[in-house]
């Protein structure tokens, strides 16, 4: 098993579900060889930096996954007489990797995701109580946001030292 | 005939030695924006002082970032 890293470039033309569909086949071609889709990332249409068929613009997808070489070859020939796909890059990101390692990760990382859902959800109840604050403690509160206030200043003293070293650097 | 004046020049030191939070990736096109000129083309590592390791992953990223049109061949595209 590789790890690859592939984008692809789809014409601004197309509808929403004709992209996916090309996603669903890319990965189905992927699954079917034994690997393993980690990330899809939609970035969504981008302005090209050079016109690629006429196109100046384009629906940018992004394809984090395991997998063989084969299934490489077989994606990019399908790629190519795709009309609807403009161009596409395919990076190898690791020689070798584990698949059932990466199955844990993913599963940990949804695990995590999960986790941080439920901790919103309990936020947010208790931010529909504080709306029903009396005023004194409304006031109160006002004193908080002063100090948020300076530190944001102090952030922004941090960001006007930063380009300084970098010009030192130069 | 006045003396010649002798430059010296500042010790340059390379920014993704300097700062490690600093990643050359293909993908990040801002950060690879501050490395080539307006006209597109990548700046010799004289200019900033980037070690031959960093400047080496830093053209091997713009090149990757051209192919997939996230960065410019020639200088920005006016349509």
């Amino acid at each position: 098993m590789r790890r690859y890293e592939t984008i692809f470039i789809v014409r601004p033309n197309i509808a929403e579900d004709e992209i996916d569909a090309v996603i669903n086949k890319t990965s189905s071609i992927i699954e079917g060889d034994g690997g393993i889709i980690i990330r899809i990332d939609k970035w969504g249409l981008k302005k090209l930096a050079y016109l690629i068929k006429k196109e100046s613009q384009g629906y940018y997808v992004y394809l984090d996954y395991a997998g063989v070489p084969a299934s490489v070859s077989e994606i990019e020939r399908i790629f190519r007489i795709d009309d609807k796909v403009l161009k596409y890059l395919t990076i190898k990101l690791a020689d070798s990797c584990d698949p059932e390692a990466i199955k844990e990760e993913l599963a940990s990382a949804e695990a995590a995701q999960t986790l941080a859902e439920d901790e919103v959800k309990e936020e947010a109840s208790p931010a529909e109580a504080a709306k029903t604050t009396t005023e004194d403690e409304a006031k109160e509160d006002e004193s908080p946001s002063e100090t948020s206030g300076i530190s944001a200043e102090d952030e922004a003293k941090e960001e006007e030292e930063s380009p300084s070293e970098e010009k030192q650097a130069d | 005939m006045p003396p010649k004046k002798r430059i010296f020049p500042r010790q340059k030191v390379c920014r993704f030695c300097a700062d490690k939070s600093l990643v050359i990736d293909y993908k990040e096109v801002r950060t690879l924006r501050n490395f080539v000129t307006e006209r597109g083309k990548i700046i010799p590592s004289r200019i900033y002082g980037n070690c031959a390791k960093h400047q080496r992953k830093l053209t091997d990223a713009i090149k990757k970032a051209r192919q997939i049109a996230l960065m410019p061949y020639t200088g920005p595209t006016y349509l």
